[in-house]
């Protein structure tokens, strides 16, 4: 174990060294890029044995890439932003239905504008990968790490997109903790590709789209199920590193600050959490009994945990750091369809803020618990979702 | 180089392609799998990309979407090389339009990494796979559905794109070029690109009777047809400069003999066969001059 004050690029290039990474394969955009250059350096310096690092021509094509590599069994890794990640739609789709567990980190940039908000990889959310949102550059080193258990995992052998804000985390230096290699390595196994694509390994088989037999409707089925399997297993691999590690972040899908006795909660994801934690604080100094529950996984949503959270208090504000045009935020939607049928009606008030890099501050976060906690008590909100 | 073609004798017995397969009769892109997997054996992981046809070969197959060819065959090898597996080869199959149009961008970024992969390219000369829609690889006049004949079309109106000398100019180990109607001097090639480190490419052209629109039987004798006019002249270029013409008869055919079978080509007039010849003969010329000189002449 040892420290080394790093921004945040710098802790998932760490991450990967830690989780011995194969293959990566990137391209250059802002925020991301210096993740590419340290991945580089990690490989000129040939400090992670074997270690192949491909520039590639494009976001496509790396996504391709770690792809075919993973495939044949090398772990493998890629990250983006925004207009990047965009650009990688096409492939992303197949990388999740050939259920190849590959990891990526996606370095929020906002699609109106070249600032941070999350409209980058929410806009994926029907590519069947789990979706896992990051406040600091420690959480960032650890989740890279546990990324790879939770995605070869047999129940889910999914890719996971970690998410972090562009800027104010990628760029933002902070003491971080790096766990001893021979520790990790007894954490996280060797990878196994399952099936073997090796033609000495398999029959002849055809991977990706098929003409196979069958109910073509039975790979949507499962797939969807292991996308399910995560807020299982992602619970299991964050108790297993908070043994191993002393590190916990909730129980891995969401991480609640002060809920306990709260009259109501706000939600926040990424580093909009940290600004918020601060509000809480205040808020509770004020009298103002409010709780924080910071989203990490929204897909799959922490549905069984908000059901557990609703029956104890008055009112969820959610905070969107996105938005749909047309049809609001993506975590709002989820909230509500989570808690639709639980007996005791919760009201539940949507935030958009933070979007094309707006600055969210403590006051912000601050009126948006005492605007949640005025309609615990009764009170009738403004409007049922209100910019921030 | 491939200094001699393969003899009868060393073409290897086992067959690796699927039979029965899922291709036209007369299929020239069946007859190039059949060939080039022969040589190729088993060992090995095929990519395949949207192509007509696509089901060839018995071995483990890595899909990837359209435009990810050069990029999956990338993915492969790195990945095997990453786990001391480069017994194993990354071998693509793809088609014009995979390599010419919506594939260029991520193969010509394999050949300038110099990517350690095999690029076979049937070159059926149109997107065969949705029903003979205009490619890049599509020549001059021929007829596809999206290049109709009529009062304001004459067919395609720009030439082949001259994809193995592009390809070339990425200064990659090895380009080649074949046809189905010379199985020998193609099993030659691949057997010569098999081992070589790098980034190879040997492009085959594959007539498509129903894209082409000829006799199915016939598919052999207008492959040959096309190499002996000089429409697909048959070579290769190693490092980008170093050039050698594998077929060179005394007298090349009139392009008529090649055009003239195939119902993509029959409004074409007098004037613009000659046209063709023109081209044909002068490309020729510098191909000669090209080997003659063993570098490549634009």
């Amino acid at each position: 174990m040892s420290y080394e004050v790093m921004v945040g690029n710098k802790a998932t290039a760490v991450g990967c060294k830690l989780a011995r990474v194969r293959v990566a394969a990137v391209f250059p955009i802002t925020p991301q890029t210096t993740i590419t250059e340290y991945l580089s350096e990690i490989h000129a310096s040939g400090e992670l044995p074997g270690f192949e690092f491909v520039n590639a021509e494009g976001e496509l094509s790396s996504q391709v890439i770690v792809q075919a590599a993973t495939a044949v069994g090398a772990r493998s890794f890629t990250c983006t932003s925004g207009p990047g990640l965009l650009y990688m739609h096409h492939p992303m789709q197949e990388t999740a239905s050939k259920r190849l567990p590959l990891v990526m980190a996606v370095v929020h940039r906002g699609v109106k504008s070249m600032q941070p908000d999350h409209s980058d990889l929410m806009s994926q959310q029907w590519q069947g990968w789990l979706h896992i949102y990051v406040e600091n550059a420690q959480e960032i080193l650890d989740t890279t790490v546990m990324a790879y258990k939770i995605a070869e995992d047999k129940r889910i052998r999914l890719p996971v997109a970690i998410g972090y804000d562009g800027y104010v985390l990628s760029y933002t230096a902070e003491p971080v903790e790096i766990p001893a290699q021979e520790e990790v390595d007894k954490f996280l196994p060797p990878y196994k590709p399952m099936p073997s694509i090796l033609p000495d390994q398999v029959d002849p088989k055809t991977f990706g789209a098929g003409w196979g037999e069958g109910d073509p409707m039975k790979p949507w089925q499962m797939h969807h199920e292991a996308a399910l399997n995560g807020e299982t297993v992602i619970k299991e691999v964050f108790a297993e590193w908070g043994e191993k590690f002393g590190r916990t972040y909730g129980n891995g899908m969401i991480e609640p600050y002060r809920v306990e006795g709260a009259d109501c909660v706000i939600t926040a994801m990424g580093t909009i959490a940290g600004t918020a934690t601060a509000a809480i604080d205040k808020l509770w100094a004020d009298g103002k009994k409010i709780g924080l529950v910071k989203i990490r996984s929204f897909l799959p949503f922490p549905r069984k945990d908000f059901q557990e959270i609703a029956k104890s208090v008055g009112a969820i504000g959610v905070f969107d750091r996105s938005c749909q045009p047309g049809m609001w935020g993506p975590v709002y939607h989820q909230m509500r369809s989570t808690l639709y049928d639980e007996d005791k009606k919760v009201p539940i008030i949507g935030f958009i803020g933070g979007l094309s890099g707006k600055e969210v501050r403590v006051g912000d976060m601050y009126k948006i618990g005492e605007k949640t906690l005025k309609v615990a008590k009764g009170g009738k909100p403004e409007a049922p979702i209100q910019w921030v | 180089m491939s200094t001699q073609r393969m003899t009868r004798a060393q073409v290897p017995m086992e067959e690796m392609i699927l039979a029965p397969g899922s291709t036209c009769q007369g299929c020239g892109a069946a007859m190039a799998a059949r060939l080039t997997f022969k040589v190729l054996g088993p060992n090995l992981i095929r990519h395949g990309i949207p192509c007509c046809p696509d089901q060839v070969s018995k071995h483990p197959r890595a899909g990837a979407v359209f435009e990810g060819g050069g990029a999956s065959l990338t993915g492969t090898a790195r990945g095997l090389k990453a786990l001391g597996r480069t017994d194993v080869k990354a071998v693509g199959f793809f088609g014009d339009g995979g390599t010419y149009d919506i594939g260029f961008q991520g193969l010509s970024a394999a050949a300038e990494r110099n990517e350690n992969i095999l690029v076979i390219t049937k070159d059926n000369e149109a997107y065969m796979n949705t029903g003979g829609q205009r490619s890049g690889g599509t020549p001059k006049y021929a007829e596809t559905t999206t290049n109709p004949v009529g009062p304001n079309s004459r067919g395609k109106s720009e030439p082949k794109k001259n994809i193995p000398m592009i390809f070339a100019a990425h200064y990659v180990p090895y380009i080649a070029t074949a046809s189905v109607a010379f199985p020998e001097d193609l099993m030659q090639k691949v057997k010569y690109a098999k081992d070589i480190e790098g980034f190879r490419m040997i492009l085959i052209q594959s007539p498509c009777p129903v894209g082409w629109r000829f006799d199915p039987a016939k598919t052999v004798e207008l492959a040959r047809a096309g190499v002996q006019a000089g429409v697909w002249p048959l070579y290769e270029i190693e490092h980008g400069t170093t050039f050698k013409l594998n077929y060179k008869p005394k007298e090349l055919k009139p392009v008529s003999e090649y055009l003239k079978p195939q119902s993509r080509f029959r409004h074409m007039t007098e004037v613009e066969v000659n046209e063709i010849q023109a081209s044909v003969t002068a490309n020729w010329q510098r191909l000669l001059k090209a080997d003659e000189m063993k570098t490549v002449v634009l």
